[in-house]
């Protein structure tokens, strides 16, 4: 069998585990619950503030006027498919490292991993084979938000008479958007798997995984003061946090968004350049992936823990 | 052709050296039994046979391929079963052998074969978190022989099986045997091994301490069981002058003589010539538990 078929065949295996899997299920559906109640909230807002449910004429001035054009935007087309893709890269983002940390980390609590390996033994298949079926699960899920999101929105606009401005063009950028949004949750999902196989545990996956992300958010936060150093912005950018915000807001502005009303830090002035966003996102990807490479294929494989 | 071969397998942890300098081999057709106490290296050995665990020193040989260069040449032809059955709990039974099944570019056919041969085909559909720890073995049993191998490597497969499935399961491997494959088993059921196994090897603390023909094995531990009436010292002497006599222990009031036990009589005779009163005496046979007792807890 050539190395081509090796890596279908546990494709195919990976893919069976992780689509029948009731944690992957649990975590779309708790996704899909706080992305409809973030629309919720967008339509509740924009209701109050022009008075829909008042009915005398009374608002509540929540947002400033361009604030609120920016939320009205997130309901309608094509703006919802930008929102919905920040969606996924925000909270979606945490799912995604405690979807792979338990798909990798219960190979080694179950001791599923020493079975497997013993028909497949090709640690590096076995990795890619994992990783390729995850972001597959990742791009299911990404459709089901999108199509789940853009019913919604249909609905609270159509309640609130907002128009609705997509042609054919927004929904063939949707490929590209989701090609980006992809390629911002790729380090999170590799620093889990590299944690949870060093840790040969789903703990020791989520532990890294967030332990990773927290530290990069905080840190990557300083770019957002204005007053720093020059030189220090420099540093802070090489940093996952500015250059994932980077693809977050060319994926918002492609569809008429300009999230920078609502969040400082989505500042396109303060963040780097679409290109060494890119780029970073790619090192981060290549380190973090050797790293849990390497380790597997070092590693003495043992049983249930 | 030996389908098992290790050559001075070293596996460190540490300071433990936890399999030590071992060298075995096992044949074609072999049904051959892996003993030693919990913590003698015996998983650790399967480990590093199956590619799992990497030996610090030393080589896994199986089915001629190195196990640390070509493993995938050899694992296509074995099955193995190593300690506790492990599986995706929230997959059925029949799902499980197909992830395998899948991953090892095996014909998915094998998966009803299997269950059949394990007589799981009713529980198959239902997931194995709800399955017995005996429906868990089986499965594991089955997972073993999915690639319809060439050699088994079987680590306690009735762990937690009752009475009748341990007996369904002697016969099954017994049965495989038969086909002419090679089987490895691990296993603390002693008696089983005896009955299934043709050769064995002991392990302790990394090293191995026994290894033959079963049969040779059990002949080492064979000889003659006295009991005499009185002081049983002038019967010892007189024993050990006799040259066919190896060795002559006490055992409370027992004398156990390591000659053949063909001479029994003639013992006999030269007890009652010397006026010394025999009140019992016979073959004593060792079981291969007694062999295993003997040989484990004489090195420590």
């Amino acid at each position: 069998m050539d190395t081509g078929a090796i890596f279908i065949n546990l494709l195919a295996a990976e893919w069976m585990k992780i689509s029948r899997r009731p944690m992957a299920l649990l975590l779309l559906g708790i996704f899909l619950t706080l992305t409809m109640l973030q629309q919720t909230l967008w339509f509740l807002v924009v209701a109050l503030q022009e008075g829909f449910f008042s009915g005398s004429g009374t608002t509540f001035g929540i947002l400033s006027a361009a604030a609120l054009e920016q939320v009205k935007r997130q309901l309608s087309l094509p703006g919802v498919f930008g929102a919905m893709l920040s969606a996924i890269n925000g909270t979606g983002g945490i799912l995604a490292i405690i979807l792979t940390a338990g798909l990798f980390g219960s190979d080694f609590n179950w001791g599923t991993l020493r079975v497997l390996l013993t028909r497949a033994p090709s640690r590096g298949a076995y990795l890619l084979a994992k990783l390729t079926a995850l972001q597959l699960a990742l791009l299911v899920a990404m459709v089901i938000t999108l199509i789940v999101g853009t019913l919604l929105s249909l609905f609270f606009s159509a309640i609130l008479g907002l128009p609705q401005q997509a042609d054919i063009s927004a929904f063939l950028l949707l490929p590209l958007g989701m090609l980006r949004s992809l390629l911002v949750l790729v380090p999170y999902t590799l620093i889990a798997a590299a944690s949870a196989i060093v840790g040969r545990s789903v703990i020791a996956g989520v532990g890294g995984g967030l332990i990773f992300l927290v530290f990069d958010v905080s840190a990557g936060s300083l770019n957002t003061i204005s007053a720093v150093d020059p030189m220090i912005r420099v540093l802070v950018n090489l940093l996952l946090q500015p250059n994932i915000d980077r693809l977050i807001v060319d994926n918002s502005q492609m569809f008429g968004l300009d999230q920078s009303v609502l969040t400082g830090a989505l500042d396109r002035n303060l963040l780097p350049s679409s290109w060494q966003a890119i780029s970073v996102i790619v090192v981060y990807s290549v380190i973090f992936g050797y790293s849990a490479y390497r380790t597997l294929k070092r590693q003495d494989i043992g049983g249930a823990n | 052709m030996n389908v098992i071969e290790t050559i001075e397998l070293c596996k460190r942890y540490g300071e433990r050296l936890v399999v030590d300098h071992l060298s075995l081999t096992v044949g074609s057709g072999e049904v051959f039994g892996f003993l030693g106490p919990n913590g003698a290296g015996k998983t650790t050995t399967i480990a590093m046979l199956l590619g799992l665990v990497k030996p610090t020193k030393g080589k896994a040989i199986v089915l001629g391929h190195d196990m640390q260069r070509e493993p995938t040449l050899a694992l296509r032809r074995v099955g193995a079963m190593i300690e506790a059955p492990a599986f995706y709990p929230y997959l059925s039974g029949a799902d499980n052998l197909r992830v395998l099944a899948l991953a090892g570019g095996i014909p998915v056919e094998r998966v009803a074969q299997t269950l059949d041969i394990v007589d799981l085909r009713e529980r198959a559909r239902d997931k194995v978190a709800t399955y017995s720890q005996g429906m868990k073995q089986r499965l594991a049993i089955a997972a073993a022989l999915l690639p319809d191998p060439e050699l088994i490597i079987l680590d306690e497969p009735t762990n937690g099986l009752d009475p009748a499935g341990t007996v369904e399961i002697r016969n099954l491997i017994r049965s495989l045997a038969g086909s002419g494959r090679t089987i490895l088993l691990c296993s603390h059921q002693l008696h089983e091994v005896e009955q299934l196994c043709q050769r064995v090897a002991i392990m302790k603390e990394g090293k191995l301490i026994a290894a033959g023909d079963v049969a040779t094995l059990l002949r080492r531990g064979q000889g003659v069981r006295v009991r005499v009436q009185g002081d049983p010292a002038s019967a010892v002497s007189l024993l050990h002058s006799l040259e066919w006599v190896a060795g002559v222990t006490v055992q409370g009031d027992t004398i156990i003589v390591d000659a053949p036990a063909s001479r029994t009589a003639e013992i006999n005779t030269l007890l009652i010539r010397a006026n010394i009163v025999v009140t019992e005496i016979g073959a004593s046979s060792t079981s291969l538990e007694e062999f295993f007792l003997s040989v484990t807890q004489a090195e420590s």
